[in-house]
Parts: C-alpha cells; sequence; structure tokens
C-alpha cells in the first residue's frame, strides 16, 4: 500500500460502492428475513420486495436506459431472472442451448453457435467447453476498430445455428458493438424458410449506466448485468431474457427454474436501486465521460511513445464507450506499469502478465484485433467513473508521464 | 513420560581425530532446533541416545529427520539386560509393526557387552521363535524383510524395529559459511538444501527489479528460505534492489549478452556480501546447458570476477532429478507459484551462448557497473529466518 491518496481508474473491474443504497437494501431484507419461498406472512413480505426489484429493474431496463435508447417494441416483453453474477447470467443461455440440443435426434453435432472474439471469458470460456463438448463454435474477429461487423456475424450463420452472442461494450477497449445490426441480422436469419429461431445473448455488463443500451431495442433474446460494476455488491447479477430457455442446472426451481437457489434479496434490491441510480442523467454524464476522455485520450498521445489503442480511437468517437480508455506503453510491460501505477495511488487494470508464456500468447481480444504483440504486452485500461474528476485524469497523466519516461526498457 | 530415539550419526563416524567435534556439532545442532524443547542426549560410540517427554514426539521426529548429519533413527524401548524384559520389549515391537500390515521379519543381535549370557546367535534365534509363536501372522525372512528387530546389548538393552531415514550428510557448522543465489526458481532451493547437508550454514541473496517484478515474487523467496531453514537451521535472507544495475544493462550492453552481463553483476554483488559476511563460496543452482548462460562458457565467464570458489551441486543432473529433489524437500509447491523472478522485456530473445571470456570479462569490465552494485548492497534488505518459526 502506498501513502499516497487512492484514484481509483479501475471502474470497468469493479465501481466503488454506493454505501447508503446497500445500508438500507440490507437494512430492509434484514427485516424481511422470510424465504421467498414460504407460504407465510414472513415469506410473502420477502416476495414481494423481490417482485418489486425484479419489475422495476425489468423495467428500468427496457424503458429507461438513458437517451439513444429505442422506444421499446412491445411493452414488458422481457423478464429478470437474478443470478449470482454476470458471469452465471452469461452462462445461462450457452446452456440452455447445449440442454436443449441435447435432447433433439443429432445431439450436439447439429448445434452451432457463433461468438464474437472480443467476448469476456463468462461467454468466451464457456463456449469453448461447448465446443469441446461437441458444439459446433465459430469465433468471429472483430476489425482493427475492435468492432464486430453485422456482416460477419450474418455469414457466420447456418441453418444449425442455435445462438449468436456479442457483447454490448467490450471491456478492455470500450468498443461499443452494433448489437442493433446484429440482432437484426440474426433475427432475419432465424426468420428464414426451414430455420430455427437463435438466441441473441448480449453480455451488457459494461454497458449498464454507462451508454444507452436498451435490450428491447436490439432483437435480443438475452442480455447480461452485474450489480457491482453500478455501486451494487458484489455476488449479484441479472439475466434479461424475452425467450424461454432451459436450465442445465437445476434445483429448487427458483427463478423461473433458470438459477435455482434461495434468492438474494438484498442483492437483488440493491441492483435494482443502483442500476436506477446509474441511469439518472445520463446524458449529463455521458457529456462529463467525454470531457475525460478526451483530456486523457489527448493527454496519453503527447506522452512520447505511448499510444492508444487502437489506434483509430478519436475523442468523443461514439463507437466507444467514453468511460474505457486502453492505452500502450511500449517497453514496459503493462503489469509492469499497473504495480509502478499502484505505488503512485493509482489503480488500473491490465490484462497481460510479465511473463515468457504471456508474451508469446499475447492477449486474446487485442490480438484479435492484429495489434501487434509488443502493444498488448504493454497495455493497460484505464477506466473512470461517475465521480471521477478533470483533475483526476491530471494527476494520472502527470504521473503516467513521469514513470513511463523513468521506467521505459 | 520420556521416550527413547536411538539416533545413528552417518559420515561423521568415518572421520577419525574429528570426530568428537563433529559430534559436538551434531549434538548441539540437535539440541538448539529442539529448543525449546528440552532433551537428554547421550553419546555413545557409533550411537546417540536422546530421551524426550513423549508429548514432544512429533516435533522431535521432524527435527531428526531434516537435521543433517543423521542417516536414521528409531524410536527405542530400553530395558535390563535380562533375557524376560528383552523379550517383552521384542514382542511388542514385532506386534506393532505387524499391526501396520509388515509380514516377515528377523531379529540381529549386537551384543557389545560380552557377559550377557546368551549368544548374540542363540538370543536372536529364541526371540524369532517367541514372536513368530505369539504373532501367527508372521514369517521369518533373514535376506528381505519387511521389519528387522533389533536389540542392541551395551550397557542396557536396547530393542527396536523402526529406521526412519535422516538426511545424511555431515552436522551444521562443520563446513564453512556458504552464500546461495536464491532465485524464485526450482533449482536454486535445491543446490541450497545440497550444501546444507554437506555441513555448511547457508546465507541467501536474491536480486529483484521491482517494479519490473513483483512483491509477490519477493514473498516467494522469503518462503523458499524459510523452507530452506528445516534442513540449514537458520539462514539470513539479503534482497537486493537489482534494477537500477538491470537497466544499466539493459542500456549499454548488446542485447544478446545481457543476461550473461546480469549474471556476472550478481555474482559480483554476491562476491562482495560473501566476503562481508565470511561466506567461503557461493552456490547456484546452475545445471549444465539447461538455458542459455548455463554452458561451460557462460559460467567461466560470469563467475570470472570472483576469488572464491562456485559450488553448483546440481551442475551434473537433469530437471527431472532436480524436480524430484524439490518435491521431497518441499520446496517444489513453492517455487511453481506463478511469480516471475524476471521480467521478460529484459531477457534478450537471441542469448549469446558460447560468450568468448576474454570479451565477455572486458564488455563486463567497460560497463564500469560496480558503483551501482555498492549502491544495491547498501540498499539491501537483510531478513532472518529461524527454525522456530517453521512446522
Amino acid at each position: 500500500m502506498s501513502g499516497k491518496e487512492l484514484l481509483y481508474l479501475d471502474w470497468a473491474a469493479t465501481s466503488p460502492p454506493e454505501t447508503k443504497i446497500l445500508q438500507e437494501c440490507l437494512e430492509l431484507s434484514c427485516e424481511s428475513f422470510g424465504n421467498p419461498s414460504s407460504a407465510h406472512d414472513k415469506g410473502k413480505q420477502a416476495r414481494s420486495l423481490l417482485e418489486d426489484a425484479r419489475s422495476s429493474l425489468a423495467n428500468f431496463l427496457e424503458h429507461s436506459n438513458g437517451p439513444g435508447s429505442k422506444p421499446p417494441v412491445k411493452k414488458d416483453r422481457g423478464k429478470i431472472v437474478f443470478t449470482g453474477s454476470g458471469t452465471e447470467a452469461d452462462q445461462i443461455p450457452l446452456l440452455s442451448v447445449l440442454r436443449s440440443a441435447l435432447s433433439k435426434p443429432g445431439g450436439v453435432k447439429n448445434c452451432h453457435i457463433v461468438v464474437s472474439a472480443i467476448e469476456h471469458p463468462a461467454v468466451f470460456a464457456q463456449a469453448t467447453l461447448l465446443e469441446k463438448l461437441g458444439v459446433r463454435l465459430t469465433v468471429v474477429n472483430p476489425g482493427p476498430d475492435g468492432r464486430v461487423s453485422p456482416e460477419k456475424i450474418r455469414e457466420a450463420l447456418c441453418p444449425h445455428t442455435r445462438l449468436v452472442a456479442v457483447m454490448a461494450v467490450n471491456n478492455e477497449t470500450g468498443a461499443v458493438q452494433n448489437t442493433e445490426e446484429i440482432g437484426k441480422a440474426v433475427q432475419e436469419a432465424g426468420a428464414g424458410p426451414g430455420s430455427r429461431e437463435i438466441i441473441f445473448h448480449v453480455d451488457a455488463v459494461q454497458a449498464l449506466g454507462k451508454v444507452p443500451f436498451s435490450p428491447d431495442s436490439a432483437f435480443v433474446s438475452s442480455a447480461a448485468f452485474s450489480a457491482h460494476k453500478v455501486g451494487g455488491p458484489r455476488g449479484v447479477g441479472a439475466l434479461w431474457i424475452s425467450k424461454e430457455m432451459e436450465a442445465l442446472g437445476v434445483g429448487g426451481g427458483q427463478e423461473g427454474g433458470l438459477r435455482s437457489g434461495t434468492e438474494n434479496l438484498f442483492g437483488a434490491l440493491a441492483f435494482s436501486r443502483c442500476a436506477a441510480k446509474a441511469a439518472e442523467n445520463l446524458d449529463e454524464r455521458l457529456a462529463h465521460a467525454r470531457r475525460l476522455e478526451t483530456s486523457l485520450i489527448e493527454g496519453i498521445r503527447l506522452i512520447p511513445g505511448a499510444r492508444i489503442l487502437p489506434e483509430c480511437r478519436m475523442p468523443g468517437d461514439g463507437a466507444f464507450s467514453p468511460w474505457i480508455v486502453n492505452a500502450a506503453f511500449p517497453g514496459l510491460g503493462g503489469e509492469v506499469f499497473a504495480r509502478a501505477l499502484s505505488d503512485e495511488g493509482i489503480a488500473v487494470s491490465t490484462g497481460s502478465a510479465c511473463s515468457h508464456l504471456e508474451r508469446r500468447r499475447s492477449h486474446r481480444v487485442l490480438d484479435a484485433m492484429a495489434i501487434p504483440p509488443e502493444l498488448a504486452f504493454s497495455s493497460i485500461r484505464i477506466s473512470f467513473g461517475n465521480t471521477s474528476r478533470t483533475r483526476d485524469i491530471e494527476r494520472f497523466l502527470s504521473v503516467t508521464a513521469d514513470l513511463y519516461r523513468r521506467l521505459k526498457t | 513420560m520420556d521416550i527413547l530415539y536411538l539416533i545413528k550419526p552417518g559420515e561423521i563416524l568415518l572421520k577419525k581425530e574429528n570426530q568428537r567435534e563433529f559430534s559436538r556439532r551434531l549434538i548441539q545442532e540437535l539440541k538448539a532446533r529442539l529448543s525449546p524443547i528440552s532433551v537428554r542426549i547421550e553419546e555413545f560410540p557409533g550411537r546417540f541416545f536422546l530421551f524426550v517427554d513423549e508429548t514432544k514426539a512429533e516435533r522431535c521426529e521432524f527435527v531428526l529427520s531434516h537435521c543433517p548429519g543423521l542417516n536414521g533413527f528409531a524410536r527405542t524401548r530400553l530395558c535390563l539386560k535380562n533375557y524376560a524384559p528383552i523379550l517383552d520389549a521384542a514382542l511388542a515391537e514385532a506386534s506393532q509393526r505387524a499391526a501396520e500390515g509388515k509380514r516377515s521379519f528377523k531379529v540381529e543381535v549386537r551384543r557389545s557387552d560380552k557377559s550377557f549370557p546368551l549368544g548374540s546367535y542363540e538370543l536372536a534365534a529364541k526371540l524369532g521363535e517367541e514372536i513368530l509363536n505369539a504373532e501367527p501372522s508372521l514369517r521369518v525372512d533373514v535376506h528381505k524383510p519387511d521389519f528387522v528387530v533389533a536389540i542392541e546389548i551395551r550397557e542396557r538393552a536396547y530393542v527396536y524395529s523402526q529406521n526412519i531415514p535422516g538426511p545424511r550428510g555431515l552436522p551444521t557448522g562443520s563446513s564453512a559459511k556458504l552464500l546461495l543465489l536464491l532465485s524464485g526458481g526450482i533449482d536454486s532451493p535445491v543446490a541450497g538444501y545440497m550444501m546444507a547437508l554437506r555441513g555448511s550454514p547457508i546465507e541467501c541473496i536474491h536480486f529483484h527489479s521491482y517494479p519490473y517484478t513483483s512483491k509477490e515474487a519477493q514473498e516467494k523467496v522469503e518462503k523458499l528460505a524459510l523452507a530452506l531453514t528445516a534442513w540449514c537451521g537458520h539462514t539470513r535472507l539479503w534482497m537486493l534492489p537489482f534494477t537500477d544495475v538491470q537497466m544499466a544493462i539493459k542500456r549499454s550492453a548488446p542485447e544478446e549478452t545481457s543476461t550473461l552481463m546480469f549474471r556476472s553483476a550478481m555474482m559480483e554483488a554476491a562476491g562482495i556480501l560473501a566476503e562481508r559476511i565470511g561466506a567461503k563460496a557461493l552456490v547456484t543452482g546452475e545445471s549444465l546447458g539447461q538455458v542459455a548462460s548455463q554452458t561451460a562458457e557462460a559460467m567461466a565467464l560470469t563467475q570470472s570476477s570472483l576469488d572464491i570458489p562456485v559450488f553448483r551441486p546440481l551442475v551434473g543432473l537433469d530437471k527431472e532429478q532436480t524436480v524430484g529433489l524439490a518435491t521431497k524437500i518441499g520446496t517444489f509447491e513453492l517455487s511453481t507459484l506463478p511469480y516471475e523472478d524476471c521480467c521478460v522485456l529484459f531477457s534478450p530473445p537471441h542469448p549469446l551462448l558460447k560468450p568468448d571470456l576474454k570479451k565477455g570479462a572486458s564488455l563486463y569490465g567497460s560497463l564500469g557497473l560496480r558503483p551501482l552494485i555498492e549502491e544495491s548492497l547498501r540498499g539491501a534488505e537483510k531478513r532472518s529466518f529461524n527454525y522456530k518459526d517453521i512446522g
């Protein structure tokens, strides 16, 4: 630990908690301690709070997710399944496809899924596991700008395709994906003669409260969210679904049978309230974020040798979430730089580790964007949030310029 | 209640004039490692007897199985030099081994007190017969028995049937102090262990390049140093900040030579420290041909600034043999924790394999690293690891 004041620039990993909301929700859930499945009053009280949290989160996700969200196709088309994490929310649709394939003639061999190469491991590792179990997997690379083209997704589809997964906002580069067009392409393919419906799953963990995204506006079948990215507690996620799914893990049948286990009332309450708060004044906050993004990107480009990844990214570009910036400092491992920054009280993330193995393997997401391994190896992710200020960016830039000059090999 | 361990010292029995001195060191070391447990140790030709409270048996056996200079030990029954108590003890031992699933045995009698009425062979035969009668599951096998019931008739009679191996080697302190270059890898702790078994007190030196290497990597080295104390009894770890030296090499030396220059600088620093702490040689985990910097030519260059020897006990072992030893001494799991002790940015993609000694030494000299090395020694952090901190 350094004795310096903490400058937290790792909001994409987890955000600082909304302490007041969390305390209120904890008290509320302690008062309503009954099991929401119990038939007595205490159970009903808990059930009622849980269902309020569910409908307010669904309503918020579908109808009030900031500017740019399209009017709903139809009212309350989806429902919310509370899960234990964003990862678990991502797993459910993929495992549902597996279960359904196992019960059909031809089994997994006739099941094809498509995922983008830049997915979070919650999707990517799960898809890779399905492939090991016999499911056919197509991985679609993004362009050098980190964005996946709807055309490429369309080309990857075949009559056996059961699921397509493309995330809303990439967690390493901030690249915003065109889920609207991709969703359309998937829906058209699924509606073609002789075709079966295709699940279009969107990992929207980095979109919630950050950029306009409404699952209802993008022909989305399911979307995953996580509470701790918006000030909520860790250990709570949500899956928004508009299509029937089948669980591979079963138990007491809670959450519509998709996520068995006694419900986390505290987590559900806190999630729905924090999500609502995160979306307040999204217009203003986005404008503020764009200002910070501009200072950050322009400032990094002034540091000799430093690069923004992808290099085509310009401040204010709607193709990127302003809250996440990826930068490379060639001649210095990202992990080393993150450690040195940490000693100065600055918290950032890195995807690359300082080892021979990692150097060869490089980094999956940046690699898929054809970013040279030396740059990927030296990259760090800077991500900020609601309470970040201009002077935070200034402090980051000045410390970074000094450290990079001293530590560059 | 006190129990008794019969201890078999090993190599020190081969010493002639100095045997008493080696024995004294072994006893001193055993007492120090067992402290604060109080024990009584009696010394007889070729045997030590250690009396300790029964509740301390576990700690005592840990110490005995890790203390260099011991070939083996056995928990032993002490009895009067009469047939009846000897028989009782032998039956009790045999019954214990039979309960452990052992199936064959033999009886061995050593009778240094020749006044005992029965001859060695006669006593062994009688006891063997009684054991067979009492334990029908056992049979006699004089060539490859599962266990031996040993009877030693000396000033008293001793009966035992276990033989727990000790680490062998020489008692700690009977050879000169050595300085071990301890990385976070698999090899160097094993090298330290091997030299500890030659009776050398061991101190350790580690070079870190923070922030290019992590604090976790340093903590891993501390854990390795602590693990080594199980064998060497006590150690000190000198942590040298070597980032500036490494940066200077990266700046000034041709890339393919950088690893060799870095290793030469580590050797030079270790040589200076060795002199200051009274260590008479360095120890490394190098193995011939294992990596680019471990060729004979590279070793000649990296040690060229030294006027003390470098001991490389693993030089003729392959990786599998070293891993086997690391597993045995309990350092393998620590060594394979995923914290690198060298940043990849300092490792040349094509290192020089067979440097010319003269050219290499002259290049090293031209780098003028001595002031940076001295600075690093001044900034060294020293940590002590004691035997009592383990187990």
